[in-house]
């Protein structure tokens, strides 16, 4: 079988065309997809920045006091009434809007200035200085720790202003103030629902934290990271449309007739089209992604572990490519034509990457689309890919890499079935 | 050493080979002549075991091979009408090739390598790729990747197409060769009749798919050994002129030819004189006209009512 795998490797390396095809092109697409898109994947707040400013007409300290005064009337035990008077000190609404705001991730988008009066932010939307302002109403913590926790009055209202077309930017400002009036409401369901008697807030901090953790541990996937393993796991898929069109040329150039004639038993034809297949595609994806880390910076810095996984997956992943490569010969040689692998470079090899995932994240499409796309080659293996690249645990990954040697070998069955055993047809 | 007993293939209702019964003796050079489509390749596939015959049996040294084709293909060196080569690589590297999957190995398939090489005269040539070679070095190459294994038998089909007549002269020289020293029996098909009368001893003609003919080159000469053919040469196309020597029932056959007409006659009808009266009855400028024995072509003629690049 050797000899077959080394006049395959020599004939690939002189093929430039196929050289172009199976690096030079995806290569150029990962920079391009990857430089592109980064924004969109790495969150990429520049583009969003925004200036806007809080007219502040509560009186925190004085609400808190006025809560508590108001808490101390009721006829509550003792207990009660100093675990609600600790945590309206810690959970004022007012603080937990500001440390929003002006810590973490917004804190780069959101550029917070305070004003003394409406005037002045009406004046400062109309000179474009701000894209909105937000009224934090007289009374907002009071009103808003008494529907709370203690389930009384009609709660507060925060009050947005921005010019009358509205912006992109304003109203993406209304979104993130939105989403912190639902979260505040979450909590207070949660603290609802936890207790008739009272609540305890230290168990709805740890219920909401925990959701919000969970997400937060995975190391996000940069675009070049996403591109860099999109498009290699797709033009992998090209080798073996490259090796079966070759077959068939060997076939009508009566080479494969000379093969025989050595008395090669044409399972061994076969096997080397699948080690070839194997091989190449593992080389590809060790250059495409030792081009991607050097020239583009996309892996670095790792640990050898993590190279040792990425290699773990591409063997299993050339595998398959190694597997197709035998199919599609089958196929060419069995019916003396190279239509069909034709058919999977010109058309099946995109439709593969869409529902794959190798031209965008399809995580947020129908569940057919990614159920179909989990079980191509390309989708599995990037799905692996990422799982391992964001640090998930090995069983996790290995229930894509499962997914890639039943197709490996359900490819590998039907390409002996096809293939001929022994003689052909006359030319 | 090698023969076929009526040897059949039917392929999706249409009868490629019908019937056909040769033989091959240890040493000799076998011509198999036929126009395309007489199922000359179809023939060789089945003797190669490439093909499984319909009917019939391929037997070696008296022993059928269809079941056991190993032990013909040992023996066997094809050379295809195609260039059954990888164009990407150098001439080393598909020698090399071919003789590691025969199963050469080492210091023994780099010596077979450079004989070949240096037979087929490419030694100074062998680290170029196939694909910058002229049509002749790609055929000696052809030939040579079916020499590595020193098969006992070595069937040829129509090795020389297409090339320049020095390649050719050099092709046939090495195969005559290959012939008297080596002693290899050659089964050698071609389109060019001086071709199979220059290198064959026998010679088997084919047409739609059996035997019609065969026998040595004399043998088959005496077929027309009544009969001899006048070349008429002509400075263009006179087709009143054909139209009447086809009518004349003294003359068997008028066939056209690049340069004019050929005649075929009973030997001494002493024609000469009335062809050149018809001649000028129809204002036709005679160049020249001879008379000849038959040649083999003229036996296929004979034989099919066609040229042999029909």
């Amino acid at each position: 079988m050797i000899p077959f795998i080394l006049k395959d490797l020599k004939i690939m390396m002189r093929d430039r065309t196929e050289l172009i095809v199976l690096l030079l092109m995806p290569f150029i697409l990962i920079g391009i997809l990857g430089f592109a898109l980064r924004g969109i994947f790495e969150g990429d707040t520049a583009a969003l920045h925004m200036d806007v400013a809080i007219l502040q007409e509560d009186h925190e300290e004085e609400g808190i006091a006025l809560f508590i005064e108001e808490l101390e009337n009721k006829s509550l035990p003792f207990e009660s009434i100093a675990s609600l008077t600790d945590v309206a000190r810690e959970t004022s609404p007012t603080q937990l809007l500001y440390t929003m705001l002006e810590e973490g991730d917004l804190s780069e988008m959101v550029n917070v200035k305070d004003v003394t009066n409406i005037d002045e932010a009406k004046e400062l939307i109309q000179r474009e200085e701000i894209v909105a302002a937000l009224t934090i109403p007289d009374g907002f913590t009071f009103d808003s720790l008494q529907k709370m926790l203690l389930d009384e009055g009609e709660g507060s209202e925060l009050r947005i202003l921005m010019n009358e077309s509205g912006s992109l930017h304003a109203n993406i400002f209304h979104d993130i103030i939105q989403q912190f009036v639902k979260e505040l409401n979450f909590e207070y369901a949660i603290a609802m629902a936890s207790g008739s008697e009272g609540t305890n807030l230290s168990e709805v901090e740890e219920v909401s934290l925990g959701g919000i953790d969970t997400i937060s541990t995975r190391e996000p996937v940069s675009s070049l990271q996403y591109y860099a393993l999109g498009i290699a796991v797709m033009f992998i898929l090209y080798v073996s449309s490259t090796l079966a069109s070759k077959a068939f040329v060997e076939k009508k150039q009566h080479v494969f007739h000379r093969i025989l004639l050595s008395g090669t038993h044409p399972m061994t034809y076969l096997s080397g089209k699948f080690v070839s297949g194997t091989l190449i595609s593992f080389l590809q994806l060790v250059i495409l992604f030792l081009l991607s880390t050097f020239v583009f910076q996309a892996f670095n810095p790792v640990s050898v572990n993590f190279w040792l996984g990425i290699a773990g997956i591409s063997a299993i992943l050339s595998l398959c490519v190694g597997g197709l490569s035998m199919l599609l010969t089958s196929i060419s040689v069995r019916y003396d034509s190279d239509a069909v692998s034709a058919i999977f470079s010109g058309g099946v090899v995109s439709l593969f990457a869409f529902v794959g995932g190798s031209f965008f994240p399809t995580e947020n499409m129908p569940e057919f689309f990614t159920f179909l796309g989990s079980w191509t080659p390309n989708g599995a293996g990037l799905t692996a890919y990422l799982q391992w690249l964001q640090g998930y645990e090995g069983t996790t990954v290995i229930r894509s890499l499962v997914r890639i040697l039943m197709i490996t070998s359900g490819v590998v069955l039907l390409s002996i079935v096809i293939f001929p055993k022994r003689r052909s047809k006359p030319s | 050493m090698l023969e076929t007993e009526e040897l059949r293939k039917v392929y999706k209702g249409k009868v490629a080979v019908n019937g056909v019964n040769l033989f091959l003796e240890r040493g000799e050079s076998v011509g198999l002549l036929g126009p395309n489509g007489a199922g000359k390749s179809t023939t060789i596939s089945m003797i190669a075991s490439l093909v499984s015959p319909t009917e019939g049996d391929v037997r070696l040294n008296g022993k059928s091979v269809l079941k056991n084709p190993n032990t013909i293909r040992e023996v066997l060196g094809i050379v295809p009408q195609e260039i059954a080569l990888y164009p990407e690589l150098t001439a080393y590297e598909n020698l090399k090739f071919f003789g590691r999957i025969y199963g050469l190995k080492g210091k023994k398939l780099e010596s077979r390598v450079q004989e070949v090489l240096s037979l087929l005269g490419l030694s100074d040539r062998q680290k170029d790729i196939v694909n910058t070679y002229s049509g002749g070095m790609k055929r000696r190459i052809n030939i040579g990747a079916a020499l590595l294994h020193n098969p006992e038998i070595l069937i040829m089909d129509e090795p020389t197409v297409g090339i320049d007549p020095q390649s050719r002269s050099y092709i046939l020289d090495m195969v005559r060769q290959l012939n008297e020293e080596k002693e290899i029996t050659v089964l050698y098909t071609s389109h060019y009749m001086e071709e199979v009368e220059r290198l064959c001893d026998r010679v088997y003609v084919m047409d739609h798919g059996q035997v019609i003919a065969s026998g040595t080159k004399n043998e088959l000469k005496s077929i027309l050994s009544s009969e001899e053919a006048i070349l008429i040469e002509l400075d263009r196309e006179y087709p009143s002129l054909t139209r009447e020597l086809k009518g004349d029932e003294t003359i068997l056959q008028t066939l056209e030819t690049n340069k004019g007409l050929k005649l075929i006659v009973p030997k001494g009808s002493r024609l000469l004189g009335k062809v050149f009266h018809i001649a000028e009855r129809h204002e036709a400028q005679v160049i020249n006209i001879s008379v000849q024995e038959p040649t083999l072509e003229d036996v296929f003629l004979h034989l099919t009512g066609r040229k042999l690049r029909d």
